[in-house]
């Protein structure tokens, strides 16, 4: 017997083979812990789909998607930290620390586990940022352009435009390769 | 060796990296609606054990003491539990369990929470101490009335104020300290809150 089609769970499935990837590179950004990473991605899947039930076009599936996903993020992690007393900072005091030292990798490592030594690195300097800025690198690190990021997060585009500026500015300092001037 | 020289470089190592992407059926999906049904259920469902508890301890002292005040007392910190188990199930987290995820700006959201969370903390005396300091208050001085007409209470006067002055001053410390504590939160998130608005330029 043919089943119904349902909008809301079609529009799921688009998003998720456009955007699967990307929601699991979210859920691992904003939680460290495994276990938690996978609760936290699966309600983010279950938030995007329960969304679908009210989605209008009026804008993006991409910036929708991205809303949602990051909205159940800030959700979960408020839900997490109560109790907690670590402080989260802006990208503005990564960029004035000086702990973190050159993330670009020694010269005698193979490509892929200096990749995951770059991306570890860069995960745990996020995994500091308080909600928004950890919601700017992540839109930027996905490719989302300034103007979208405006759109997701809400910010005005003055103040996108300067983290955006700032992040590059850490990226090229702390990523560069052969760049060590961080470090003692 | 890979070179890293710009930005975009790294943003290709970003999204090139190996993520076990997973992709919940709609069946599953279906399941963890239910789930969540559940767990609202048997949350709502402790709040009211906790309120019965509280309601049936005090139905007892209603039972047990024949003394106006020491009823009168009772009676009204039962309401005071009430009145709190509705506030905090109005208010609390539980309500927001069931919510849909909204799909406002991230900024939005994010400040809609801080607001929340600000509005219950700073409101904490009204809705959550204030329900209980007619009967409390008015089950204390019963008490005191109840234990001076004690046959040979009339010796021990002074010890037996010190003893009710002691008890009152650490309840009302109590109060005074979970007051302050949440008002000194709810200025941490206020701070949060206009830096959100400042941002929003």
């Amino acid at each position: 017997m043919q089943s119904t089609r349902n909008p809301q769970d079609d529009l799921y499935r688009d998003a998720i083979d456009a955007y699967g990837a990307a929601l699991s590179r979210l859920a691992r950004a904003w939680e460290a812990d495994l276990d938690a990473r996978q609760d936290l991605l699966q309600e983010m899947h279950f938030a995007l789909w329960r969304s679908f039930a009210t989605f209008d076009g009026r804008c993006s599936l991409r910036t929708w998607i991205y809303r949602v996903a990051h909205n159940a993020a800030t959700s979960h992690v408020m839900r997490s930290r109560r109790g907690k007393s670590r402080t989260l900072v802006s990208i503005e005091e990564i960029e004035e620390s000086r702990e973190m030292g050159s993330l670009a990798a020694k010269s005698d490592t193979n490509q892929s586990i200096e990749q995951t030594q770059i991306l570890d690195r860069l995960y745990a300097m996020i995994h500091r940022l308080n909600p928004l800025d950890r919601q700017v690198i992540l839109l930027y690190l996905e490719g989302v352009d300034a103007a979208s990021i405006g759109e997701v997060t809400g910010l005005s585009s003055g103040y996108v435009a300067t983290k955006i500026h700032r992040i590059k500015a850490i990226l090229i300092e702390r990523f560069h390769n052969g760049g060590n001037h961080d470090q003692p | 060796m890979t070179s890293h020289n710009s930005p975009n470089e790294l943003l290709n190592v970003w999204q090139s990296q190996k993520v076990g992407a997973i992709a919940m059926s709609v069946d599953e999906l279906r399941r963890a609606s239910n789930k969540l049904a559940r767990r609202v259920f048997w949350r709502n469902t402790r709040e009211a054990m906790a309120a019965a508890i509280g309601v049936a301890a005090y139905g007892y002292y209603f039972y047990e003491f024949r003394t106006p005040l020491l009823r009168l007392g009772s009676g009204l910190t039962v309401v005071g539990v009430l009145l709190t188990m509705f506030n905090l199930h109005r208010k609390g987290s539980a309500a927001s369990m069931g919510k849909e995820m909204d799909s406002r700006s991230c900024l939005d959201f994010h400040r809609s929470e801080l607001v929340r969370q600000r509005d219950l903390l700073a409101s904490v005396w009204e809705w959550y101490l204030l329900p209980f300091v007619p009967g409390m208050s008015l089950f204390m001085v019963g008490l005191i009335q109840l234990t001076l007409s004690q046959p040979g209470a009339a010796s021990r006067h002074g010890s037996i104020a010190l003893g009710f002055a002691v008890v009152c001053g650490l309840m009302a410390a109590a109060f005074l300290i979970v007051w302050k504590l949440n008002k000194w939160e709810a200025g941490n998130l206020q701070k949060r809150i206009d830096e959100l608005d400042a941002m929003k330029g």
